[in-house]
């Protein structure tokens, strides 16, 4: 089973030194391990400032590590995050992990259907296919088929949050980091973004998630990590009632 | 953001031991970094961090006091701190552009929008008069100035629109690296945002390199791809925007990222 790991987290350690407030410095990880697997969802758990999304951003690499590794199979060879050159993370970010923010950096007059099928553009999709494929998970969105030749800028919070959740979900990606991807929207939409998680975990899809509510994944979260007693330890535990 | 680009193992332009004095007076020191084919580097830092002065140096504008700019060409890598003028002002001609903040600068006011663009053409070769006009008036069309004005003198264009030109000028000859001294500054918000959109298209579009000095950080996130940050001549901390950007570990970085304003 540790053969089949698509990512492999190997005593990460991470601290933020504010030199705008006397050199303060907080420790977020401090020799953290863990592996993750396709086709299983991960909830990262935790109060505010426990470094959930300090982790998801690590991952992606945003944030910068400040020891140990950050494997991903990338293409069937593991590839250090924390150590690659700027080519090989501009490669994994293309093809081998996704992320969805909490809030769409908006573009001004970039249209919302163009911003949603520029993951599968950079994968060299024919244009026209892409645009179908982006027309079609707008729709499912419930974005207003007016609205997509429009820039984001003048959508509401919870219509931006679905154009960057469609950005998110139209190339699938064998991991897929989620950021609260559920908040800002009604129940309605939030069911679909649930859809959309199961769909991507069938398709071998690995998830690891940040929710604000619990409900949001306990159809198919596999198990939780609950950051709060970092520092050296992980709490997991295995969610009843996954389907 | 714009689009990823390609991957691949030789840089384009490799900058090392890059340094400028004015006789006492720092320009910049010791700086070294790559540029990829089709990656944005942005350099970010305050007035007088020497900015410009290194974009000079590259753009062969100015003679670095010490240091090497090396230039990928079928010959291999060439550095121009140690070529014959004629070499250099060939390399510099084919390979690179060059855009101004103050686009007056850059354009030749005294001749129309087609002229402009269409010097370039006859100087990369070009000599049919009909043909000139046609990749001039595409040209006009690439960077969103009404094909109609081609006859037009650039004085009587808004600042966007010659900021526009002056790009698609430095363009017709296919550079591989495009060089831009603070490209969007002073202009109009919206009019940035439409330099900004047709450069992140022309980027995509032509896999271009660029090069791009500026202080406003917004637009630094939305056009490159890894930034540089300078403070009084030196480089102070380097990394893929959204690091630089989220992620600031330098206290002088800590100190720019924090000192933007958010509407």
């Amino acid at each position: 089973m540790t053969r089949n790991w698509i990512l492999k987290l190997e005593n990460i350690e991470k601290d933020f030194v504010f030199h705008l407030q006397q050199g303060t410095r907080i420790v977020v990880f401090d020799g953290f391990s863990h592996l993750f697997f396709p086709g299983r969802a991960s909830i990262l758990t935790g109060p505010s400032g426990s470094g959930k999304s300090t982790l998801l951003r690590m991952i992606y690499g945003t944030y910068r590590t400040g020891g140990g590794h950050i494997w991903v199979r990338h293409r069937n060879r593991p590839k250090d995050i924390a150590a690659a050159a700027p080519a090989m993370i501009y490669t994994l970010r293309q093809d081998t992990i996704g992320y969805v923010s909490q809030f769409l950096r908006v573009v001004p007059r970039v249209s919302a259907l163009d911003t949603v099928i520029e993951p599968l553009l950079a994968r060299n999709m024919d244009l026209e296919k892409a645009r179908k494929k982006g027309r079609a998970l707008l729709e499912r969105l419930n974005i207003p088929s007016t609205m997509w030749h429009l820039s984001a800028t003048t959508f509401s919070g919870g219509e931006q949050q679905r154009i960057n959740l469609a950005r998110g979900f139209i190339a699938p990606f064998p991991i897929l980091l989620l950021d609260e991807p559920t908040a800002s929207l009604d129940l309605k939409n939030r069911r679909i973004v649930i859809e959309l998680i199961k769909e991507a975990l069938a398709d071998n899809t690995c998830v690891i998630g940040v929710f604000h509510d619990p409900k949001d994944h306990r159809d198919f979260a596999d198990h939780t990590i609950n950051l709060a007693h970092m520092l050296n330890q992980e709490v997991m535990q295995s969610c009843p009632g996954k389907n | 953001m714009t689009r990823m680009p390609e991957n691949s193992s030789q840089p384009l332009l490799a900058v090392t031991h890059l340094s400028k004095f004015f006789g006492r007076q720092l320009g910049c020191h010791d700086i070294g970094f790559t540029v990829s084919p089709g990656e944005v580097i942005g350099v970010v830092g305050e007035s007088g961090s020497g900015k410009s002065t290194l974009l000079n140096c590259i753009a062969g504008r100015i003679k670095p006091s010490n240091g090497s700019v090396f230039f990928n060409s079928s010959a291999g890598m060439i550095d121009l701190c140690r070529s014959s003028e004629a070499l250099v002002r060939k390399i510099i001609r084919t390979q690179t552009g060059y855009v101004t903040q103050n686009a007056a600068q850059g354009l030749k006011m005294h001749i129309s929008a087609g002229g402009n663009i269409g010097e370039k053409l006859m100087a990369g070769g070009m000599r049919h008069y009909g043909q000139i006009r046609k990749m001039a008036l595409a040209w006009l069309e690439r960077v969103e100035i009404d094909p109609d004005r081609i006859d037009d003198m650039p004085a009587t264009f808004s600042g966007g629109m010659q900021q526009r030109l002056q790009i698609a000028a430095n363009l017709v000859n296919s550079p591989k690296i495009m060089l831009m001294d603070e490209p969007t500054s002073g202009l109009d918000v919206s009019v940035q945002a439409r330099l900004i959109d047709v450069l992140r298209k022309l980027v995509s579009g032509l896999n271009l390199s660029m090069v791009l000095v500026t202080h406003d950080l917004a637009v630094a996130r939305l056009l490159c791809h890894r930034l540089y940050v300078m403070k009084q001549g030196e480089m102070v901390e380097s990394g893929l925007s959204d690091q630089i950007l989220d992620d600031p570990r330098q206290p002088y970085t800590q100190l720019l990222v924090s000192s933007v304003l958010k509407p």
